[in-house]
């Protein structure tokens, strides 16, 4: 059963700062940026490097991060800030084009083998039934802070009342004398670094490699929709209930439907569980889980 | 400025095309979820195609192998066949690594009158792709024989099976299976996972409680090390490892994880097998990432054996030396002996282990 | 060479069916589907089962557009009440089911192997005058739904779609059932987007869970988009330019003469740089729609 909590968590913690970053963005720009989960690998690689190279890991991920962010804020000045106007679905296309070129010039750059932190090995800490590995403790404690960090920016300060404002209501938050561009740099630049980090961290499991962003594209924007788009922590509780359905096929023992001591759903259909929660929400819930916005017919 | 880039480009377009006598093509994942593969394949194809010209060329003028990019899909490698046939007009096409790929792909060359050379899907299926494809990498079923014979060989009854869910690790999962129960074994646990997640901990667990002698893998890449790293974290590396393929499995992964694997590899103990591992190591700086190399390798090596063979580039003469050569030739990965299909019926393996950092002969 | 731009030119015409479906869909009504392939996985996968099960091309290819319509009416159902991104997001959902249950299927639907040796509707012609064949029934066919598409735009229907995208609730209040609208444009999209898998299995003679990948919708997306969506001509404009890009810059890569290593780089990247540069040089589309403002 902990064993059971902590793999879901565990799970959660992967997907949620890119999520969070997918989600923030989403509530400004009003379109589903595709790019956004090769800020994740390219941050991911920019870690790594700077790490092997001699590069605490902490200065490693912060720097991986902040250049993440950096990339986006060129991205949104140079192509989003012009597509935007035509409407999601061509700003859409244009992440697109954008995630074609991320991953070629990572490809060009590295080559398709993964690239893995050089940290030293440590064995596991055994607590009861439960195993832990200290680097995945790691990548969730530093998730889990940079969680809260972001949930008081958002909700206790300034900035992060400008940025709802704007969200909810651009008019609005421009009448009442918000700069919404720089607001929204601001936010590009906040994703981006919650992907870069997010994807830095994942690579102390996974090593970077060029298909990271590929691979997370659609876990990440069901959890995102499962949480309600544009409620960034809504996002990060999507991520939960989609590692828990993963968790629960995985772990459920179906023997007695077919009178065998153990059996188990197919692993092949872990990734089908998160859509069909996906699916199961959004028809009881239509726009998402924690969506508390009013709407008027 | 134009015309001059012009006629630089039109005397660049005409060396292309005279300078080489011979022009082999090439389709091979080199973008998408299997381009790590695909780059191993590629180095294979360089490295044949240096040590060729290194020693003349072929038909007296240099090799080249044009190669382009299947991006992962079966209308990526039509364009890239097309392009091959209608553009390029090379007689031999070597690919790819998916079976879903080179089926396609190989169906289509056999229409053309083309040859085709399968360096790295090891479905049973490619069996009937048709008169003008011809297998370098041993089937599934020679593989999964192997395999299932060595593990019962060392004593082990109940097995727990993990690939990826893919058209190669379905196929290997129902040949080992297969030839592991016809042997008295049972796979206790079966688990064909989804490529590309960020954590297998959650099927690793599924496995682990049927209690299994030994765990039975193979994968490749960033998969394999994040596989071997959570079997290490969660404690299920104490019970044996068993790699099909070991040395792919294990490419990526810490010595200090990998020590005391098990598994079986191509054999590569041969004189020419081991003259390839050394070139690749020296020429890359890293030993063999995986046997796809090797295949491809030998790829080349029997096209350009057929084509000096019939003195010719013609696709009907190059397959009627290949029939010829097919019985008889040998390289990096052995024997070929390929039979009536034009399948390979003879695939040494190796039996190693992963002790103090490298793989040894067990 | 020929053959290299027939081959181009039918895949063209084939993707063209698919973009002109989504069209009908995205581009008229302004439903935001993001599953689009799974209509033309369904067409497709009918060709391939079929020939397992024994029918004949036209009877499979008529099953495909059936069960495609039944997955439409299914889809439809689904955006009853969804707002249109999170609708976007629940036809990629199902989209992705659908591949994955194929992609598990190794009895019926041949497994992440697919299905190969499939029939294709010119069999019955010598092999060498099969890709012309080929190339003009695919622009038979695309001319045909042009066509069709073109009317249908131009007739009441049509305006009534164009007005649910752009004033859904004046449509409403004019006495037009949205949910009915929205099921029609789907079905349509769904048959003519089925007959589209249907000839892309019988052209490859293959199928696999891969035509099913997401990545194939949005590949058909950025064809509608960069054409310019709402406007045939420009859909059409914008299946050649994109099917171009990808099929031509192999042939550009061999003119710079770069060596082997920058293969997949070099693709990727010059197809992303290209539709890149389209977008922001015509924002709009390079054929946008023509609205008629009343003044």
């Amino acid at each position: 059963m902990l064993q059971f909590l902590f793999d879901t968590l565990s799970r959660s913690s992967d997907l949620a700062l890119i999520a969070l970053g997918l989600s923030l963005v989403y509530g400004l720009a009003k379109f589903p940026n595709i790019a956004h989960v090769q800020y994740a690998m390219l941050g991911a690689f920019a870690s790594v490097v700077l790490q092997r190279a001699g590069t605490p890991l902490a200065l490693a991920l912060g720097m991986a991060s902040l250049l993440a962010g950096s990339l986006a804020v060129l991205c949104n000045l140079w192509v989003f800030s012009r597509l935007r106007r035509q409407g999601p679905a061509i700003a859409m296309i244009g992440s697109l084009a954008l995630a074609m070129i991320l991953v070629a010039a990572a490809l060009a750059g590295h080559g398709a083998s993964p690239l893995a932190y050089r940290l030293p090995l440590s064995a596991p800490w055994v607590l009861g039934p439960l195993f832990v590995a200290p680097n995945q403790a790691l990548a969730m404690g530093v998730t889990l802070a940079v969680l809260l960090a972001c949930t008081w920016l958002l909700l206790g300060t300034r900035q992060g009342r400008a940025m709802r404002a704007l969200a909810c209501n651009p008019p609005l938050a421009a009448a009442a004398g918000l700069d919404a561009e720089r607001i929204i740099h601001a936010v590009h630049f906040l994703g981006a670094a919650l992907a870069g980090l997010g994807g830095a961290l994942l690579a102390l499991n996974t090593g970077a490699y060029v298909n990271l962003g590929n691979d997370l594209l659609l876990p990440i924007f069901a959890a995102a929709i499962l949480g309600g788009l544009g409620n960034p922590l809504g996002a990060v509780f999507g991520g939960l209930l989609i590692a828990l359905a993963e968790t629960l096929v995985t772990n459920l023992n179906i023997g007695w439907l077919y009178g065998q001591p153990m059996a188990f759903v197919p692993a092949g259909y872990i990734g089908a569980a998160s859509f069909v929660i996906l699916l199961l929400a959004l028809l009881l819930r239509p726009y998402g889980l924690f969506d508390r916005e009013v709407r008027r017919v | 400025m134009r015309i001059r880039f012009g006629i630089t480009l039109a005397i660049a377009l005409a060396m292309a095309n005279t300078a080489h006598a011979v022009t082999l093509g090439a389709v091979l994942p080199l973008s998408g979820s299997s381009a790590s593969i695909g780059e191993d394949q590629r180095r294979g194809i360089d490295m044949a195609v240096a040590d060729i010209n290194a020693k003349g060329g072929l038909l007296g003028a240099p090799l080249a192998v044009k190669i382009e990019d299947s991006a992962d899909g079966a209308t990526g490698a039509l364009d890239a066949a097309t392009k091959l046939h209608s553009i390029d007009k090379v007689p031999v096409v070597l690919g790819e690594y998916s079976s879903s790929v080179s089926i396609p792909l190989g169906q289509y060359l056999v229409k053309q009158g083309m040859v085709h050379l399968n360096i790295g899907s090891s479905s049973p299926a490619i069996r009937q792709i048709g008169a003008s494809s011809f297998s370098l990498i041993g089937l599934d079923d020679l593989s999964a024989q192997f395999a299932a014979k060595d593990i019962l060989g060392l004593g082990y009854r109940k097995v727990a099976f993990i690939a990826p869910n893919g058209a190669y690790g379905q196929g290997i999962d129902g040949q080992f299976k297969k030839y592991l129960q016809a042997g008295g074994g049972s796979v206790v646990a079966e688990v064909l996972y989804t490529p590309g997640q960020s954590s297998y901990r959650r099927e690793l667990q599924q496995m682990q409680r049927s209690q299994p002698d030994v765990y039975v893998y193979s994968a490749y890449g960033q998969e394999a090390a994040v596989i071997n790293r959570e079997s290490f974290e969660l404690g299920i590396s104490k019970t044996p490892w068993y790699g099909i393929y070991l040395s792919m499995c294990t490419a990526d992964t810490p010595a200090q994880i990998a020590n005391g694997q098990i598994g079986m590899e191509v054999a590569s103990l041969g004189s020419a097998g081991q003259a390839f591992a050394a070139e690749y190591q020296k020429r890359y700086g890293f030993a063999m990432k995986s046997s796809y190399s090797s295949y491809a390798y030998d790829g080349v090596m029997l096209a350009a054996a057929a084509i000096a063979q019939a003195k010719s580039a013609d696709p009907a003469k190059v397959i009627a030396a290949l029939d010829q050569l097919g019985a008889s030739f040998a390289g990096a990965t052995g024997k070929l002996a390929l039979d009536a299909d034009r399948q390979r019926t003879e695939q040494p393996y190796d039996k190693l282990a992963y002790e103090g950092g490298s793989l040894h002969a067990r | 060479m020929f053959d290299f731009c027939l081959h181009v030119l039918t895949l063209a015409c084939l993707y063209g069916l698919m973009a002109l479906a989504l069209n009908l869909q995205a581009g008229y009504a302004g439903l935001l589907n993001f599953g689009h392939i799974a209509f033309v996985g369904v067409g497709a996968y009918a060709v391939g089962i079929g020939r397992l099960a024994g029918w004949p091309l036209p009877l499979s290819m008529l099953a495909g557009v059936a069960c495609a319509m039944l997955l439409g009416v299914a889809v439809a159902r689904l955006g009853r009440n969804l707002a249109s991104d999170y609708w976007g997001i629940a036809t990629l959902a199902v989209a992705e089911i659908v591949r994955i249950v194929v992609l598990n299927q190794s009895g019926m639907a041949g497994g992440a192997q697919g299905i190969s040796a499939l029939p294709g509707p010119l069999d019955a012609l010598p092999e060498t005058a099969q890709p012309l064949a080929f190339a003009v029934l695919g622009l038979f066919a695309v001319a045909l739904a042009a066509w069709l598409s073109a009317r249908l735009a131009a007739s009441r229907f049509g305006r009534a779609l164009r007005l649910l995208r752009e004033q859904p609730a004046l449509a409403s209040c004019l006495g037009y059932d949205l949910g009915r609208l929205k099921r029609s444009a789907t079905l349509a999209s769904a048959a003519v987007a089925a007959l589209a898998g249907s000839l892309l299995a019988g052209y490859t003679h293959f199928v696999s869970p891969d035509y099913l990948l997401a990545a194939q919708t949005f590949l058909v997306w950025s064809m509608l988009m960069i054409g310019g969506a709402g406007r045939v001509a420009g859909v059409l404009l914008g299946t050649v330019l994109v099917q171009g890009v990808y099929s031509f810059v192999p042939l550009a890569r061999d003119l710079l003469g770069l060596g082997s290593e920058t293969v997949g780089a070099l693709r990727l990247g010059l197809i992303g740089a290209i539709l890149l540069l389209c977008l922001l040089w015509r924002s709009a589309g390079l054929l946008p729609e023509r609205l008629r403002t009343l003044p």
